[in-house]
């Protein structure tokens, strides 16, 4: 048993799951769902489809080389069974596993990292632009500090009679 | 026929005659060569018995008896010569033959005669006698042969059974073997012919029939090892003396052949009488049991070995050797040293040997996978231990269950013996990566917006927001609803209370807005009203005089006024460039 590639999006197959195409070259496209298959079936390149990891590898979406990648590699002969390797292995693949979400995290963050500044000088130049929007201009001039003024009830006046004033 | 025309009726008619006298003659002969031709070939294809092995010829007298099949043969042949005969005489008589129908005639004559020879001809004895022959053995009388004879019953084919691949019939009756059955043995990389004889009695020669006649014709020419076949015990049903007689009788039949006698049933050589006789003519008694298979080779190889050793011993004596002798030459290695050099034996056969030689009869073979199967419950309840024969480092890491699959990763694709240190290597990596990330996220921290302008932020988003929601929402409804100008303010939404929430919520102080915005009636000197009363009174009248008005959508002072709707100087006049859907 085998956890494959999907050729299209590069997501996991597990067994019981996909369709498997082998063409005349004997080449094995496999594919996780319908989907895949059916943009294959289109001709559809995968490195120009937005969603799968072909493309946001290729455009810098996600990390591409690591050193984390290197422990994961198919061997084609078999390894007879050592019972402390196997052991040691399962353990390391697991803190394998946290060191690349890790590193995948720290790479998305550096990605994000210029809108974050650019979010803040937005954010700034909105506050500056439109304070005047909850607090008036001669309220500001009052107070400089930008303390929301509290909501006051202005209560009905009484009935003033206004007799013409002499 | 020829182009010339001829002058006379008969002309004409011997014309006709010597064409059809060709044709005729022409069948008689077609006829008299088919006859000839298939005559010819029984005649030559039947053996001459005078010119085949004397062995042959005497069988073949045997069974068929040489003077009917010499009768037989010669009848055909003088059918032939007849015919031959007939045929000559009438393609002759045809020449001088006048007419045509008498040619005819003739050729009907002749065909005639011929039929009839043929029809005297009985070829049904010829017919048994070739499918006969064809079921013959075929016995090659130069060659090495063992022939088996005995009394009837003795076990000569169980014999001839057991050393050739012969499937000879065994019965409990006697004259099972009717005819002579070949079959052949190997011995030293050479052929031998194994004869299997029919039983003889003991009778005077003239007293016997066919079958026993066989097996004294085999005897009397092929040039052969006999092996006498005796059978103590008397399961055959005759007695020790009976078969003595018998040997006796046919003792001149064993000339210049190497001669065996076989003890059926585990005789001892002691024991029997003929061990006297032994010594006259050099024989050599063996014992041997067709049933237990015992000294059954043991015969043959004698048998063959004195066979060889016979024949060999009569072509050195020959004349012809000399020739082929020096042609002839063996090659022996010559010794270079004294050292001995046995035959190679490699050290597991010989511990093999002395394993069978220790536990001869009662070895087991070794346990299968399938008898335990069959223990454990069979097929479907026992499944096979595949990890049983692995070879590994530790015995109890057989039973271990390997997990293929760990968090949607093959395992196998990370096994590795030194993985340790890499994953040490990795979380070093790891560590000093983390540490340059924190340092980087310490600068970032510059720029953030305060709690408080957080807050403003906040509210002027919520603001924007419902703005927004407020515009979709008269957007959409716009078609469907009346579009009122906002002074008549229909929702009642534009009051002066309104107006001081949202100015004090702005922070500024709304009572000085409120005021000038409510006091519509105030009284300013020198408009002419009393109080603000009167002057309420006052908006009102004016008010309620038109409001009648507005509500019929009457036309009011400020409304427009077409005073002529068809004036004449616009409708009048010569047509000018222009279009006519309006004037």
């Amino acid at each position: 048993m085998r956890l494959e590639k999907c050729w299209f999006c590069s997501s996991t197959v597990y067994p019981g799951h996909g369709i498997q195409f082998v063409r005349n070259d004997a080449k094995i496209f496999r594919f996780c769902r319908s989907k895949c298959h059916k943009n294959f079936k289109m001709k559809r390149n995968p490195r120009k489809v937005k969603w799968t990891k072909a493309y946001r590898r290729l455009h810098g979406k996600d990390m591409t080389q690591d050193s984390t990648f290197e422990f994961e590699r198919k061997r084609n002969r078999p390894e007879r069974y050592d019972r402390n390797v196997t052991e040691n292995t399962l353990a390391a693949i697991k803190k394998i596993d946290k060191v690349r979400v890790d590193r995948e995290a720290r790479h998305h963050a550096k990605r994000m990292k210029p809108k974050k500044a650019q979010l803040q000088r937005e954010a700034a130049r909105e506050l500056e632009q439109n304070i005047s929007m909850v607090k008036a201009p001669g309220a500001l001039q009052q107070d400089p500090s930008l303390t929301l003024p509290i909501k006051v009830k202005v209560s009905k006046p009484e009935k003033v009679d206004n007799r013409m004033e002499e | 026929m020829e182009g010339k025309k001829p002058h006379n009726i008969s002309g004409l008619f011997d014309e006709a005659k010597k064409l059809k006298d060709g044709f005729l003659s022409f069948q008689i002969i077609h006829v008299l060569r088919n006859f000839h031709d298939k005559l010819s070939t029984i005649i030559d294809d039947f053996p001459r018995l005078n010119d085949i092995h004397p062995f042959y010829g005497d069988l073949l007298h045997v069974l068929y008896n040489k003077d009917h099949y010499k009768l037989a043969l010669g009848q055909i042949n003088t059918a032939r010569n007849l015919i031959g005969k007939i045929a000559k005489d009438y393609v002759r008589l045809l020449k001088y033959v006048d007419s045509l129908y008498r040619c005819k005639s003739l050729k009907v004559a002749a065909l005639g005669r011929m039929c009839t020879v043929i029809k005297r001809v009985t070829l049904a004895y010829l017919e048994q006698i070739r499918q006969h022959m064809a079921r013959l053995p075929s016995i090659d009388p130069n060659t090495r042969t063992l022939l088996i004879c005995g009394y009837p019953n003795v076990g000569k084919s169980s014999f001839m059974n057991k050393i050739t691949r012969a499937d000879v019939d065994v019965q409990p009756y006697a004259f099972t073997t009717k005819s002579l059955f070949v079959g052949h043995t190997d011995y030293k990389y050479l052929r031998y012919q194994v004869i299997d004889t029919p039983g003889i009695l003991d009778r005077p020669f003239e007293d016997r029939n066919i079958i026993e006649m066989c097996s004294i014709t085999a005897l009397a020419h092929l040039r052969a090892a006999v092996l006498f076949f005796l059978d103590i015990s008397g399961s055959c049903g005759y007695s020790i003396a009976q078969q003595a007689a018998l040997f006796d009788s046919i003792k001149s039949l064993f000339m210049n052949k190497p001669l065996i006698i076989e003890m059926k049933l585990e005789a001892m050589k002691t024991l029997v009488g003929h061990g006297g006789e032994a010594t006259d003519v050099s024989n050599v008694l063996l014992t041997m049991s067709t049933l237990t298979e015992e000294g059954v080779i043991a015969v043959k190889n004698a048998a063959c070995e004195r066979l060889l050793d016979q024949r060999v011993e009569q072509k050195m004596k020959s004349k012809k050797l000399n020739d082929c002798l020096n042609r002839f030459h063996v090659a022996m290695p010559k010794p270079r040293d004294q050292k001995e050099r046995p035959a190679f034996i490699p050290q597991s056969v010989l511990e093999a040997r002395a394993r069978e030689a220790e536990d001869d009869a009662g070895k087991e073979s070794r346990k299968l996978e399938r008898d335990l199967e069959n223990e454990n419950g069979g097929a479907g309840v026992y499944s096979a231990s595949l990890k049983k024969r692995y070879i590994l480092a530790h015995d109890e890491w057989k039973e271990d269950i390997l997990p293929e699959f760990l968090d949607g990763h093959n395992v196998a694709d990370f096994l590795d013996p030194d993985i340790l240190m890499r994953l040490e290597e990795l979380e070093r990596e790891e560590g000093v990566l983390q540490g340059l990330e924190e340092d980087d996220d310490f600068e970032m921290d510059g720029a953030e917006l305060t709690p408080e302008e957080q807050a403003a932020l906040t509210e002027i988003r919520k603001k924007k927001s419902l703005l927004i929601q407020q515009h979709r929402i008269k957007k959409s409804t716009a078609e469907s609803r009346p579009t009122v100008p906002r002074k008549f303010d229909k929702d009642k939404r534009f009051t002066s209370e309104r107006m001081g929430r949202q100015l004090s919520s702005l922070g500024l102080d709304p009572s000085m807005a409120v005021d000038r915005a409510r006091s519509k009636s105030r009284v300013v000197p020198g408009e002419g009203f009393k109080d603000s009363a009167q002057k309420k009174k006052a908006i009102k009248i004016a008010k309620s005089s038109s409001k009648n008005r507005n509500k019929e959508a009457r036309r009011g002072e400020a409304d427009r006024v077409i005073p002529t709707l068809k004036p004449k100087h616009l409708f009048s006049g010569k047509r000018s460039t222009g279009k006519t859907d309006r004037r």
